[in-house]
């Protein structure tokens, strides 16, 4: 019953982080300028190198997203959950450290509906990394599609 | 790259999506640029309502008194708080975008010159509500990035919400 648990616990984990960054690269993909702009104001990429990350980042989100889902390349899918959300954790962080107001452009990069950063915005990250942990060291590898053996 | 060990399927997914991101900024109608530039800075500013060149620039506090003593709208794109604690006087709010659009238009054409401003040189939200001002059609605008913080420690007009 207890495995049973765990590997419904690890399927509804990849569900859950996987729906959830597919819904927020769709934003940022449409509208990269936009999404640029929302990483510039953290002021934590230097060179003006925001723009490669918002040409990139919501790609890879979609990708992370549809892996998990999908069943494919789950551990590499987890691996880079847990980078990009450590990486959210930090530029908020430091972002709210330095008392900069700014919206998080993590779901939504348009000024009407994007929401501020704060708190709640970390720990919502905490929560993803956690389930993406979870996700990575799981000890049975069910529904999973490639690779078969690793 | 052994794509079947964890780290290569990170790399694979990371380097995958290099390709479509960067392959598809350069097929896109709304490709951006590499890198980022900072929003250029206005030398001297002449806002002429006559001409319709788009004017988009940085001001600093200097230019930006000198506008608001020449009677130029301008537009604080901070939360309701921070504006209802002081804003600029005469300062419109940043409501809902097609409100603050409505309210604008109310006062002044669209070739209109119209200055943004925010909370402080580190705040982005009014390069932001700038550049969507743009895309909705407002072609004079610029961007006070000393803001509110610049503003009241020089003590100039401003006002609290009422």
């Amino acid at each position: 019953m207890t495995r049973y648990f765990k590997v419904q616990l690890v399927f509804f984990f990849r569900l859950i982080v996987g729906i959830i960054f597919i819904y927020a690269s769709i934003d940022k993909i449409t509208h990269p300028a936009a999404f640029a702009t929302a990483i510039g104001n953290y002021h934590a990429v230097p060179f003006g190198l925001e723009n490669m990350m918002a040409m990139v980042l919501p790609w890879l989100e979609l990708l992370v997203g549809v892996c998990l889902i999908a069943g494919i390349m789950v551990d590499g899918a987890a691996i880079m959950c847990i980078v990009m959300n450590i990486v959210f954790i930090f530029a908020i962080s430091q972002a709210l450290a330095r008392g900069i107001s700014i919206e998080c452009g993590c779901f939504s990069v348009s000024t009407e509906t994007g929401d501020n950063i704060g708190l709640e915005t970390i720990l919502r990250d905490i929560a993803y990394l956690v389930m993406s942990f979870v996700i990575l060291y799981r000890n049975e590898k069910r529904l999973e599609f490639f690779p078969k053996h690793v | 790259m052994d794509i079947r060990t964890p780290i290569g399927q990170a790399v694979f997914l990371v380097s995958f999506s290099c390709i479509i991101g960067f392959g598809s900024n350069l097929v896109k109608a709304d490709a951006i640029p590499w890198i980022a530039t900072e929003l250029e800075i206005a030398d001297s500013i002449t806002p002429e309502t006559e001409s319709t060149d788009p004017v988009l620039l940085a001001i600093s506090l200097n230019q930006a008194k000198n506008l608001f003593d020449d009677g130029i709208l301008f537009v604080d794109a901070r939360d309701d708080d921070y504006y209802t604690a002081g804003h600029i006087q005469g300062a419109l709010k940043n409501a809902f975008l097609m409100e603050l659009i409505f309210s604008i238009e109310a006062i002044q054409e669209k070739n209109m010159p119209l200055v943004v401003y925010c909370g402080d040189p580190g705040c982005g939200d009014s390069e932001d509500l700038a550049y969507d001002l743009q895309d909705s059609g407002f072609n004079k605008l610029y961007v006070f990035k000393g803001g509110w913080l610049e503003w009241s420690k020089a003590e100039y007009p401003s006002e609290m919400d009422e």
